[in-house]
């Protein structure tokens, strides 16, 4: 099975890989330029290290008959469920989130692995024999399985990463056709327990909410970040200042530069133009994936590319329109930008999810 | 697996709506692109000369406006703790140009030392734009020497705080707690910035959560010399909730003057109510320096002090009960029908129990005593007997539902619960508990372990005719503007059912300690009812002290036939409790009933 036919290489999404790759290099030269913390420089090279790891798991993900994958997601999604029960047992705390598991010399997110064992199982489930033709007992089944992911990881506390399961869940629905009254109640009710996650909101992801709501209310908190970010992006200009002059982002104004707000840092390296590079690569990311999905042949494909995009394209745009100001400060990695291991080895692990669909689409 | 549902392919000539749904969320996704490219082009080229300005001379100033922190008052309303403003030295990492060169002239000028300095800084990122406190509470001549020295000392501010401001330096040290910067372990939790000013113990770390209000904070915009142009964004800060406590400040400075000198704690308790109305254990720290500077040598001088002046002794300290612990066994002895009021033992100063004498703490004995009679002179020997006819197994009980080895549950953490021992632990391997054993312990000795506020809450228990209070600390929370955020109705934690015959027998008893030439005599006060119960605990030798190894006891309460206040005194390796604890119940009882001036409001409650 590991075995690389020759006539599956010649289905190779080219434009796919190109477009990584690049993502890759913008994500390592950006980081270099950093002075982060007591890390230094080693944060680029760190992050080379664990795209290289993501390449080869990529490849091996891509030789793997998704359709084998998906008929084993019970089983991945348990296993990602005790990875995340685990961190509440093992997990190593940073700034009060236990989100970290040590292993070894690696540390790795849990939650960040979950995403994919979410959407096999999403998969398994709209896909299983009973559940045709997809409705409502598929939803009722789909309901436990996400909640409780969603509650753990939301206890970690990681409401960003717990938030991202419900569009990637809903584009999955609405890819596998469910009707779109059902989805329409559905939203409905979802809507209708907000006072309730309200409630279980921790008093600084409330405030986060609020700040952005009213950003004077906390000039020195969660508005700081958001502010500083826009001056970086807004003084890229054009063409950008070049490593040398982006003073904004060398000279600190947020303590996660390098994770959740390295996209300020290229934007005010790169100007406009830079960010038109980069938006280009996930936009043709995304078209290259989409188009593995409406092109595959068969449900199971279709909803693992479904789903795969779904996860990356929301990410960028949650991430990038919260540097920009558009959306709150909700704690979500750029993929394959953003510093962080376990964020790069499934970003690229997806990928390869994608390849592994496309190569077969002809079988 | 053969659920799953593979190959099933689209059917031909139909159109495929899953295919169309698919090119539909793609439309949505890229739409959502132009809009973000469509920020950015407003941000970076629109807005873009104006946020290149703003980035250019970004000499903005972040300054934070810290929330003085809730006032606590005692009962009548006076101050126990306030704020007053101080001076702060702040850093700002991004303004300092030449680190080395602007950390050693303030070395200098300031007498810090230089790493105490870097370290500070070394903390947070170096273009940090947030000031980092290095020093509070700086004197006006200090700071005038770095008002001299601005121009050559960029990026240090003095910024004008609130601080704590006590009554006096260790005033109520343990009950009130310190405050100090969060630490590196409280910043982990999230909750915190750096420079919090957050309760470290006692009740400022019970209730920092209302104390602390909530900081205000100005952005401004400065220009090279670091005069501000003009503020950008002002957010005023909220100040903390005022909290009513309990204690009555003029008790507690009473206690606290009586203890000076001595280790050791003293509870004042409302038998009514559980109200506490002074908690003291000496000797304290400096509460003033340990909130404001302190250096390490200090710091380290009083974690290190053999006489461990950071421990609560009231809830921390664990000791023997000695001969207060009699109350319990009579108690029980009296209700389970295995003591009578007229059971007569001779007293020759010694009990013989198999091949070990016991001895009673007055060598030529008290002849022959009755029960009313071995209270008042707490007569070993015949607590020695008592406790062996009435049963280990019931003086635990007894202790227990008195409140003895469990925790009272007051407001303060740290909370230790002494040491009940259960005499059934003779099996699996240990030592079984032996008839010595429980002769030992029906004196208070032994195993037993109590902290002074179970004493206090029990002897609460014996004046009020057997309710078990929590003891309450804090009465209300209260905002300005939003009246009582928070109020504590006080609660029961439990009842000593014991019959009316028992209670009469007791306080007769601990009236006569006091009134009828018993041990507790040095705390006689004429025209008042004073009753109560010495004690005497024997402790491990420690061959360092040359004072009475033992430590003294003396609980009681007044006035005896209507109790309102319950005292209970310690004294670590006091001596005797008759004469080292007795007189300074004494003096405490004396200032509430007969300066009652000083105390006005307080007996009318």
């Amino acid at each position: 099975m590991i075995g690389i036919d020759r006539r599956l290489l010649q289905n190779v999404d080219w434009p796919l890989l190109l477009a990584t790759a690049g993502l890759v290099a913008m994500s390592a030269t950006t980081l270099s330029t950093l002075n982060v913390g007591r890390a230094g420089g080693g944060v680029a090279l760190r992050q080379l290290g664990w795209a290289a790891l993501g390449v080869l798991a990529l490849l091996v993900v891509a030789s793997l008959d998704y359709r084998k994958l998906v008929r084993a997601a019970p089983a991945f999604y348990l296993l990602g469920l005790g990875g995340l029960a685990a961190v509440f047992a093992l997990g190593r705390s940073v700034s009060g989130a236990r989100r970290w598991i040590a292993l070894g010399p690696l540390t790795v997110q849990p939650s960040e692995l979950f995403k994919l064992c979410f959407v096999l199982m999403a998969v398994w489930i709209l896909t299983s024999r009973w559940a045709q033709p997809p409705g409502g007992s598929a939803i009722v089944m789909m309901l436990p399985v996400a909640a409780v992911p969603f509650v753990l990881v939301v206890k970690q506390p990681d409401l960003g990463t717990a938030l991202l399961l419900v569009p990637v869940l809903l584009a999955l629905l609405v890819g596998a056709g469910i009707r779109l009254k059902l989805l329409g109640a559905l939203a409905a009710a979802g809507l209708g327990t907000l006072p309730a996650a309200w409630m279980v909101l921790k008093d600084y992801q409330r405030e986060r909410i609020l700040v952005y709501l009213d950003p004077v209310r906390d000039p020195l908190g969660s508005a700081y970040n958001v502010i500083q970010a826009k001056i970086a992006i807004g003084s890229g200009q054009l063409l950008g200042k070049g490593v040398a002059g982006a003073t904004q982002s060398r000279l600190a104004f947020l303590p996660e530069r390098h994770t959740d707000f390295i996209f300020a840092v290229f934007a005010e390296t790169w100007g406009f133009v830079g960010c038109l590079v980069l938006l280009t690569c996930y936009g043709l990311l995304f078209v290259r994936g989409f188009d593995i999905a409406a092109s595959s042949r068969e449900p199971v494909g279709r909803l693992v590319a479904l789903g795969v995009t779904g996860l990356i394209a929301f990410q960028v745009l949650i991430n990038v329109g919260m540097v920009t100001g558009l959306l709150p400060v909700v704690g979500i990695p750029l993929p394959l930008m953003s510093y962080g291991g376990s964020s790069m080895l499934v970003s690229l692990m997806g990928l390869g999810l994608l390849l592994s669909v496309r190569m077969r689409q002809f079988q | 697996m053969a659920l799953v549902a593979l190959n099933r392919g689209p059917v031909p000539g139909r159109r495929d709506p899953g295919k169309q749904r698919v090119v539909g969320m793609t439309v949505g996704v890229l739409a959502a692109f132009v809009v973000l490219v469509g920020q950015l082009w407003y941000l970076q080229v629109l807005e873009g000369a104006r946020l290149q300005e703003l980035s250019d001379k970004n000499r903005i100033r972040v300054r934070p406006v810290a929330a003085p922190r809730g006032v606590l008052f005692d009962r009548n309303g006076l101050p126990l703790v306030d704020n007053r403003p101080a001076f702060t030295l702040s850093l700002i990492p991004r303004e300092i140009d030449d680190r080395e060169k602007v950390l050693g002239r303030l070395s200098v000028l300031l007498k810090i030392s230089y790493a105490e300095l870097d370290d500070a800084l070394g903390r947070v990122a170096a273009d940090s734009l947030m000031p980092v406190r290095v020093r509070r509470g700086l004197t006006l001549e200090e700071v005038a020497r770095v008002e001299e020295w601005k121009l050559e000392l960029p990026g240090v501010i003095v910024e004008v705080e609130p601080q704590r401001a006590y009554p006096s330096s260790r005033f109520a040290a343990h009950l009130l707690g310190y405050v100090r910067e969060a630490s590196d372990d409280q910043l982990k939790q999230g909750r915190y910035r750096r420079g919090d000013m957050v309760g470290q113990s006692g009740l400022e770390r019970v209730l920092d959560e209302h104390l602390r209000g909530r900081d205000g904070g100005e952005r401004i915009e400065v220009d090279a010399l670091g005069r501000s142009i003009r503020v950008m964004q002002a957010a005023e800060p909220n100040p903390g909730a005022q909290v009513v406590t309990t204690i009555d400040r003029r008790v507690q400075e009473t206690a606290e003057r009586a203890m000076e000198g001595k280790a050791g704690a003293v509870v004042v308790m409302d038998p009514r109510s559980g109200d506490v109305l002074a908690l003291v254990s000496t000797p304290a720290y400096e509460i003033d320096r340990f909130t404001g500077t302190i250096d390490r040598a200090a710091w380290l001088r009083v974690v290190q002090d053999p006489d461990r002046p950071l421990l609560n002794r009231v809830i921390q300290g664990q000791y023997p009960p000695g001969s207060v612990f009699k109350v319990v066994v009579t108690a029980a002895g009296l209700q389970e029908g295995s003591l009578a009021p007229m059971d007569r033992v001779h007293c020759g100063g010694a009990f013989t129990l198999g091949d070990h004498t016991f001895h009673d703490w007055k060598k030529e004995g008290h002849g022959t005593v009755d029960l009313h009679r071995a209270i008042v002179h707490s007569c070993d020997v015949f607590f020695y007997q008592a406790g062996l006819k009435v049963g280990g197994t019931t003086i635990a009980r007894y202790a227990q539902a008195f409140g003895l080895g469990r925790a009272t549950g007051i407001d303060l953490s740290g909370e230790k619960i002494g040491l009940i021992p259960e005499p059934r632990a003779g099996r699996r391997g240990r030592r079984a508990f032996l008839a010595g054993d429980v002769a030992n312990m029906a004196i208070g000795q032994g195993a037993l372990l109590v902290t002074p506020l179970q004493v206090a809450r029990a002897m609460a228990a014996v004046a009020n005719g057997g309710v078990l209070w929590k003891p309450r600390l804090v009465q209300r929370v209260e905002r300005p503007e939003r009246g009582v955020i928070w109020s504590d109705p006080g609660r029961v934690m439990g009842h000593v059912e014991l019959s009316p015959m028992v209670w009469a027998v007791l306080r007769q008893g601990l009236w006569g300690v006091v009134n009828e030439g018993g041990t507790g005599t040095a705390a006689r006060i004429p025209g008042l009812d004073v009753a109560g119960k010495t004690g005497t605990a024997q402790t491990v030798a420690n061959s360092k002290s040359e004072k009475g190894q033992d430590h003294a006891w003396f609980a009681a309460y007044a006035p005896a036939p209507n109790p309102e206040v319950v005292v209970v005194v310690f004294v670590e390796r006091g001596g005797h409790g008759g004469a080292a604890a007795a007189p300074i119940a004494r003096q405490i009882l004396n200032a509430i009933f007969f300066e009652k001036v000083a105390m006005a409001g307080f007996t009318g409650s």
